[in-house]
């Protein structure tokens, strides 16, 4: 028997044996629930949960379950920050049955001491979170990864701000891993006959990869979650401003850095370097992108009722958006010649690990949801009452943002915000209050979750693709703590200081 | 045809060069020289999750794949042949035919991989992926396999693979290009089989003299095809059945012992080879033996 698979043996014995420990003490609280409030899950959809942002008929599981039940979504998300950078072997080939592990740390004690409670939670979150999240994922990716720009650019800093600028545009549209994985080969080939390329990729990541995404919920994965949890299609756009000025700003700082090392450099493009005139294939997919956007608004325009799926209920206009989707992404599959991606290097590869991560990830961040939506009931009252002011919202989000993936952590900040101002109320009822009233908290939490991604490789998922591709062509990228400690320290923290000040 | 420069494709898995052995003996066939190459699956070393590309890992392959190179150079150059390597990173089926373009080769020879159904289905078949675009001919390789026979798993040991092929033809366009083909394989194989199979779906209906008329034109053809052999100065003989094609050529081939099997490039469509699969596509995954694709 080889090595992982003795490995998965043990750890299916270990949660076997943890089962009956990890939850002893909320046992019997977990019959009181059962007995007094909701028994069984049929029982309880059919009361309780008419759609599925609903949120109430278990709210108070949130006010039983301990604080440390939180710890195998902790844990979790240390995996992602610590293995690849300890163990980048390890975590390369079994970081699935990592986030499998941790998931059924937290599924198999949940469902011992919930039963139909915790098997709703888990149901829910699976179909009204992490299916739609993937598979919206899953159609950008393949749908952006059919579309290739050929051509050879001369890698100026006109040239180069030009580009991301581009990319800061489209990556609201294509979704920040669409965008950079569209135009990171062209902006590495541009530079290839310059010195100092590093700084320039840093800046593609800051820019292209996270900040430009925070215009629509396609662009970031943590506002499409927000999306999916009632807040409008077009309400991003109420962060504009934040934007713009960190896109100004940084956009600026790269512009003369670029120009100064360009001039330093004294380089010029090789004779021998073969010129090709620019041309993006693919068109067709941004028509495909089109109706990506499409079902996406749709889905939040339209009214058809909702049906009853192993339980939960989601809306109808839910599901045909996710199978529109899904047969957007198989068109582009379809359409687009086998050549194209390969030319393009497109691998199924990075979709497959955010699949398996997120899944650990969504279910493992049950108890932590439950925890924060119960308010100041919930063992997470200190946290809430903690966070009071919007600068409050947009510092802690976003540092957590930085380290943890930011989809999951804006969840919990959304969460606490519920929690702060409408504990008692249902999702549905919460969430527009939220984007009316009290705006400028989810103006807080949305800037600091998609801005604060880029203060390192961890803290969104196409930092670590361009960080590869990058590294493969030849481009020396700054260790873990050098990316931090010489770029975004330096460069972003002072800008978000400057965003605190004027918005928050 | 002449299969002067050949491309080898290897994952350095167990037998891989007594597989190279056997491809050593198309010397005698007017072999020249083999490009080694070695393709180190992208996913293998990059897009570590939330980490980076794993350099120091790449560079280890590399030489690991150098040395073992290396020593085979060694073996080749013995036997007066030379040989080139080359080891990238990135899709292997993208780099192995953009390789074969570059080193202008004339055989590419690619090993069988076993792989689940999940697989299949959704990654396509590795093999047929690189049958279906190759401009030049395509030899499955297939050192040892097992394979189920009569309800029995047996073993097969394929050497002297270019002793005794079997072309089967359907009369198409792609099966006379193999037959040219064959031209290749002059002072080295000893008996070419040549064999045609009525598939069932024709004969469904006819009458007896149509089958009748119709086996006898095809023994004509079969005949053809061996006069055309002849003038290659390789012995032939010929063989008709009629019945499920991919079975029947896979029993053929038992019954006649063929060492190889060489067919024409289906001219279906990516879509009808990707959901049904072509005839040859068929024999590659199905047969024992290594099966030749000849566009």
């Amino acid at each position: 028997m080889n090595f992982p698979n003795r490995m998965a043996i043990f750890l299916f014995c270990v949660v076997v044996l943890l089962c009956p420990t990890l939850f002893p003490a909320i046992s019997p609280a977990a019959e009181t629930v059962q007995n007094g409030h909701t028994s069984d899950l049929q029982h309880s959809t059919a009361n309780g949960h008419s759609a599925d942002t609903s949120g109430h008929g278990h709210a108070n599981l949130g006010e039983i379950l301990p604080l440390w039940s939180c710890i195998p979504f902790a844990c979790m998300l240390l995996s992602i920050a610590l293995m690849p950078l300890l163990l980048p072997s390890f975590w390369h080939h079994h970081f699935g049955k990592v986030s499998g592990f941790w998931a059924a740390m937290l599924g198999i004690p949940f469902l011992w001491a919930f039963t139909g409670d915790a098997l709703y939670e888990i149901l829910h979150i699976v179909l009204a979170d992490y299916v739609p999240f993937i598979i919206l994922l899953w159609s950008l990716y393949t749908i952006s990864g059919g579309v290739l720009l050929r051509g050879s650019l001369r890698g100026t800093p006109l040239v180069n701000t030009t580009m991301l600028i581009i990319g800061a545009v489209l990556a609201s549209w294509m979704g920040t891993t669409g965008a950079a994985m569209l135009l990171i080969r062209p902006f590495l080939r541009a530079n290839n006959y310059r010195k100092n390329r590093t700084f320039m990729v840093v800046f593609f990541i800051f820019l292209v990869a996270n900040i430009g995404g925070s215009l629509t919920p396609l662009g970031d994965p943590p506002l499409f979650l927000g999306y999916l949890h009632g807040v409008t299609f077009f309400w991003t756009f109420k962060i504009f401003p934040h934007m713009l000025m960190v896109v100004v700003l940084l956009l600026i700082i790269y512009f003369f850095l670029d120009t100064f090392f360009y001039r330093k450099e004294d380089v010029s493009v090789p004779e021998e370097e073969a010129k090709e005139a620019l041309k993006i294939e693919g068109t067709y997919n941004f028509l495909l992108l089109g109706g990506v956007v499409g079902s996406v608004l749709m889905s939040g325009m339209v009214e058809f009722g909702d049906v009853n799926t192993l339980g939960v209920h989601r809306a109808i206009q839910d599901w045909l958006r996710d199978g529109l989707l899904i047969l957007l992404g198989i068109a582009s599959l379809v359409a687009t010649p086998i050549q194209l991606r390969e030319d393009n290097e497109f691998t199924w590869f990075p979709i497959i690990e955010v699949a398996y991560l997120f899944i650990g990830i969504f279910i493992t961040m049950i108890p932590c949801l439950l925890i924060l939506k119960a308010g100041a009931q919930g063992d997470l009252a200190f946290l809430i009452n903690m966070v009071k002011k919007p600068f409050h919202y947009f510092w802690i989000t976003g540092m957590l943002s930085s380290f943890l993936d930011n989809a999951p952590t804006y969840l919990t900040f959304f969460n606490t915000a519920l929690g702060s101002f409408y504990s008692g109320l249902t999702e549905a009822q919460a969430v527009p209050l939220l984007m009316t009233e009290n705006a400028v908290y989810l103006k807080a939490i949305s800037a600091g979750a998609v801005f604060f991604g880029a203060c390192s490789y961890i803290g969104n998922a196409p930092n670590f693709m361009v960080r590869s591709i990058a590294e493969e062509a030849g481009t020396p990228m700054p260790s873990f703590f050098g990316y931090i400690l010489k770029y975004a320290l330096v460069f972003l923290i002072p800008t978000f200081v400057i965003v605190t000040f004027i918005f928050f | 045809m002449r299969f002067k420069t050949v491309l080898f494709h290897t994952h350095f898995r167990e037998l891989a060069l007594n597989s190279l052995r056997t491809i050593m003996e198309l010397k005698t066939a007017g072999l020249k020289s083999i490009v080694l190459t070695h393709i180190i699956p992208r996913d293998d070393v990059s897009f570590v999750p939330y980490g980076g590309y794993l350099k120091e890992t790449e560079i280890q392959m590399k030489t690991e794949a150098q040395i073992r190179f290396e020593d085979w150079q060694k073996i080749l150059t013995e036997h007066g042949i030379q040989s080139r390597i080359r080891i990238e990173v990135g899709a292997p089926n993208a780099e192995i035919l953009s390789i074969a373009e570059e080193e202008t080769v004339d055989l590419i020879v690619i090993g069988r991989k076993k792989r689940t159904l999940l697989e299949r289905v959704y990654v396509g078949s590795h093999i047929m992926d690189i049958l279906r675009r190759s401009k030049v001919p395509v030899l499955m390789s297939k050192y040892m396999v097992q394979f189920e026979w009569e309800g029995e798993q047996l073993t097969r040991t394929n050497e002297h693979v270019f002793e005794r092929p079997m072309l089967a033809t359907d009369w198409s366009q792609p099966s006379k290009n193999a037959l040219m083909g064959m031209s290749a394989l002059k002072g080295i194989a000893k008996t070419i089989l040549v064999v045609h199979v009525i598939d069932a779906k024709l004969t469904k209906g006819m009458s007896k003299d149509s089958i009748d008329r119709l086996e006898k034109e095809s023994k004509q053809r079969l005949e053809n095809y061996c006069r055309q052999i002849g003038q290659f100065g390789i012995e032939t003989e010929y063989h008709l059945s009629a019945g499920k094609t991919v079975p029947e050529l896979i029993r053929l081939s038992r019954d006649h012992k063929a060492s190889m099997i060489v067919m024409g490039k289906t001219g279906k469509d990516w879509f009808e080879q990707y959901w049904l699969g072509g005839v040859s596509h068929q024999v590659a995954e199905l047969s024992e033996l290594p099966v030749l694709v000849i566009s």
